[in-house]
């Protein structure tokens, strides 16, 4: 065999790093898909602007990455009540408009990013991405740490906010029984509010840490989009463990597969598993199978 | 008995419309190529309209069946030497067995994991189309593709090399599905569709075999995007992977459902918003795609039965509303 | 002659609770029965069984001697078994006639692409459907969509339909429900019409106690998923285990 273990190991790194990426995007989309039963197509695009965001900050107001990241997650968490505001608001139980809706906004920003940065795509040069970290026989960029620490900070805070806070105990409940909250007294509309705007939060953090990594463009978006969708499929489309656990193993198995087929079909390998997983069994990993007609 | 009279005169003003554009645009190439574009488009439109307009059944990933037509036609002409319509005949047949192969296990899916499977397939089938070079030619596609022969009809000549020629072709080709759209919308077999859209419960408590239904007409529409496909594959003499990948595959659903889904005309008027505009306005640079964004948004918002829809609320205005609660408005 | 529908057995459990235990019984002959039970009995689940929309654990069901219990729910219709729902489905985007006359149109697939583009004119099908909307008085509303009626039109416009195709069991899910009281001598009045003039066999699940004990014949109480009484309803009313089974 021709796969040695430091050649396994790099790409399982390699695997977990992407992994966390697609971990924050799965997360964002299964909030909202939980919450307000809506699929997002236009996640990718959020994810696109805080690589943007993040190198329009960095660039032009303050060279602090730390802080510049923060900062696209704020930005981005204040889109989300746009959007939400705006448009999903309004499109909740019309999935084709949704889907329109969502195609729109795509194309908008996407052009809007041509538009106000140009065509080629922008290099978001930080510290991390500079300085190496050895291991063995293998080497990575302080970048990849940085990645993965922030997104299981990001997790750990999500889990704490939903598990610990009022606001977040009310958003739980909202998603396993909205009339039922709605009794108790919860406001729905501000829950919505709220749910966009965590979810493009952490869009956007996805966004301001692949960024530095590889280029920022208006495509950026669009593969991490898709990723994660297969994410929360795998782990189950209303399920935050799932979307972790679909995100990580769906990062992993795809730099793995790269040891064994070719690298363009490395693509291919994750909508196959997401067709496989819809055909056998598409209520994911810990998703509820609906107990429906025969 | 009146009404049957009037559809099939409108439906003769229809075909001799779009039969006259050719002799209107004689001199007119660029139209012509537009109006060419428009048509093959729209076919496939047609295609995605008979299943998300009247059978309710959103599949994001339908150019790529266009894209199976399309290669297939490409590859019987280019390297097997046979001629436009044996080899358009083949592409649309296997297209439809790939609709068959994919319907199957995917029609079992209800809701959000349709829509998410047939996303999937769509962008499978792109890749396949880029990435399976000895086949397709990869991502530099197949160009080249001879054109069909001139026919001769008799009174005049046919010669698909001339953009009038093949404007013709392909508008008889569009009349051909046209007519097959509008019958099967007013068959039995179009009511029972109709009944899964509204209630997929209902009617098979009603003795609608639903998953058979939807097997026919995911097949038959796999199929009439194939025929798109091959036509457009002949049109442009060349076929790209891009022409089928994710982007298409969301601008032919904006197309049908911009255009009004559930209606006729709808895929029409959407292809000729998406395609011929687009050309008309010489290029799509971003500042026009942002608007173009900016409008669907506006559409989702306010219309949410698409343009056709709008134009229906518009007319039905203008009439005078007579009846206290009017169709176009239960939105 | 085979019974018109034989029950024999049917089990269903759902996670840990048993909606359906052992339920057996046979309808012979035509007549208007009804099907009664606290919330919570198994009536809806018993009833999603016998029609397709659910499929039982254990135990048969024949219609006609025929064994129906591993046919999907459209086959089924084809055999000459109706049904209407508790929460009333008609098409609503169709006109009253329209969805009338879709009741009655032959749905094998075979049959409805050979027919081709059909007319929808004045065929006896046509006729039919009018003189049973007349029946329900709705034959002024042919022309209106079905999501514009009120409830109580629905419903009446959902009967109708299932009777359209001649079937010889037609299912009733809770008919008198959200049912006005004028309405409601309409129903009672039509479903005895119905009764006299096909002579069919009518199962219908009723809260409505007036209503279903001066229609039905024979009356079936289930209780926590059991069959508890059978009866006509003088016996089924004074029944002592019944009563418990309602005030327990």
């Amino acid at each position: 065999m021709g796969v040695t273990l430091t050649a396994l190991l790099e790409q399982i790194a390699n695997g977990t790093m992407m992994g966390a990426i697609y971990v924050l995007v799965a997360l964002g989309l299964v909030l909202i898909f939980g919450v307000m039963e809506v699929l997002n197509f236009a996640h990718g695009v959020v994810f696109m602007a805080g690589g943007y965001a993040c190198d329009f900050f960095f660039v032009h107001l303050f060279g602090n990455y730390p802080a510049v990241v923060i900062l696209t997650m704020l930005t981005l968490a204040l889109v989300g009540l746009a959007l939400e505001r705006a448009v999903f608001r309004r499109l909740r139980v019309n999935v084709p408009m949704q889907i329109v809706a969502s195609l729109g906004l795509i194309l908008m920003a996407q052009n809007a990013a041509v538009l106000l940065f140009g065509p080629s795509a922008l290099q978001l040069s930080v510290p991390t991405v500079h300085s190496l970290i050895r291991v063995g026989d293998l080497s990575f960029t302080v970048q990849h740490v940085v990645v993965i620490v922030a997104a299981v900070a990001a997790i750990v805070l999500l889990q704490a906010f939903l598990h610990w806070t009022k606001l977040g105990i009310a958003l739980r409940a909202t998603s396993q029984n909205p009339d039922a909250a709605r009794v108790v007294g919860i406001d729905p509309d501000r829950i919505y509010r709220i749910t966009f705007a965590v979810s493009c939060a952490l869009a956007g953090l996805g966004g301001a840490l692949l960024g530095p990594l590889f280029l920022i463009s208006p495509q950026m978006g669009d593969l991490p989009m898709l990723k994660g969708l297969t994410a929360i499929v795998l782990g189950g489309m209303g399920s935050i463990p799932g979307a972790i656990i679909g995100g990580l193993a769906i990062g992993i198995i795809e730099a793995v597969s790269t040891l064994f087929i070719s690298t363009d079909y490395r693509d291919m390998v994750v909508f196959v598993i997401l067709i496989a997983i819809l055909l056998v069994r598409p209520w994911g990993l810990f998703g509820v199978r609906v107990r429906g007609e025969a | 008995m009146r009404a049957r009279a009037t559809r099939l005169t409108a439906g003769v003003l229809f075909a001799a419309i779009v039969y006259l554009l050719a002799w209107a645009f004689d001199h007119s190439p660029y139209v012509l190529f537009a109006l060419t574009l428009t048509l093959c488009y729209a076919i496939p439109a047609m295609a995605l309209n008979l299943l998300l307009g009247y059978t309710g059944l959103v599949s994001l990933g339908h150019m790529g069946f266009a894209g199976i037509g399309a290669y297939v036609t490409a590859l019987l002409m280019k390297k097997g030497g046979l001629a436009f319509a044996p080899s358009l005949l083949a592409g649309t047949l296997a297209a439809g067995l790939a609709g068959v192969l994919v319907g199957v296990p995917c029609l079992r899916l209800r809701g959000h994991f349709f829509i998410i499977v047939t996303l999937a397939v769509g962008i499978v089938l792109f890749l396949l189309f880029n990435n399976l070079d000895w086949l397709t030619g990869g991502a530099a596609g197949l160009p080249g593709i001879p054109r069909p022969r001139s026919i001769d009809l008799g009174v005049a000549v046919l010669d698909p090399r001339r953009p009038v020629g093949f404007y013709l072709a392909a508008a008889t080709i569009f009349l051909l599905v046209f007519a097959i759209q509008y019958g099967l919308v007013h068959s039995d077999f179009g009511r029972s569709l109709a009944a899964i859209r509204q209630d997929e419960t209902l009617a098979a408590s009603r003795g609608v075999d639903v998953f058979a239904h939807k097997l026919a007409i995911f097949a038959l529409s796999a199929a009439i995007a194939g025929l798109g496909g091959g036509l457009l594959a002949v049109f442009l003499r060349a076929v790209a992977p891009q022409s089928f990948g994710f982007l298409e595959d969301i601008n032919l659903v904006l197309i049908v459902i911009v255009g009004g889904a559930g209606s006729l005309f709808g895929p029409t008027l959407g292809a000729l918003l998406f395609i011929a505009l687009p050309e008309a306005l010489r290029i799509a640079d971003s500042v026009r795609m942002l608007l173009f964004g900016l409008a669907l948004l506006a559409l989702a918002l306010l219309a949410p039965r698409g343009l056709w829809g709008l134009a229906l609320t518009a007319a039905q205005r203008l009439r005078g509303a007579q009846s206290a609660v009017s169709h176009a408005e239960r939105s | 002659m085979p019974n018109v529908l034989e029950v024999q057995d049917v089990s269903k459990s759902f996670g840990g609770v048993h909606a359906v235990q052992g339920v057996s019984f046979s309808i012979r002959a035509p007549g208007i029965y009804g099907l009664i039970g606290p919330n919570g009995a198994g009536k809806t689940t018993l009833f999603d069984i016998i029609c397709g929309r659910q499929f039982a654990d254990a135990g048969d069901i024949r219609l006609g001697g025929a064994c129906i219990g591993c046919l999907p729910a459209h086959r089924r219709t084809r055999l000459g078994l109706a049904r209407t729902f508790q929460e009333c489905r008609v098409l609503d985007e169709e006109t009253c006639l329209d969805n009338v006359l879709f009741a009655a149109q032959d749905k094998r697939l075979r049959s409805e692409l050979a027919q081709g583009i059909s007319r929808r004119g004045q065929g006896t099908a046509t006729l039919e459907a009018q003189r049973l909307l007349e029946l329900v008085n709705l034959r002024h509303l042919s022309g209106e969509l079905a999501g514009n009626l009120s409830f109580g039109q629905r419903r009446l416009l959902e009967i109708i339909s299932s009777l359209i195709a001649q079937p010889r069991l037609l299912l009733l899910d809770e008919p008198a429900s959200g049912i006005n009281p004028t309405l409601l001598n309409t129903l009672h009045d039509f479903l005895l019409r119905i009764f006299a003039e096909r002579q069919i066999v009518l199962l219908i699940v009723e809260h409505n106690m007036e209503f279903i004990m001066s229609l039905a014949s024979r009356i079936l109480v289930m209780h926590q998923g059991r069959l508890l009484e059978e009866g006509p309803p003088a016996l089924v009313q004074s029944s002592q285990k019944v009563i418990e089974a309602y005030l327990g």
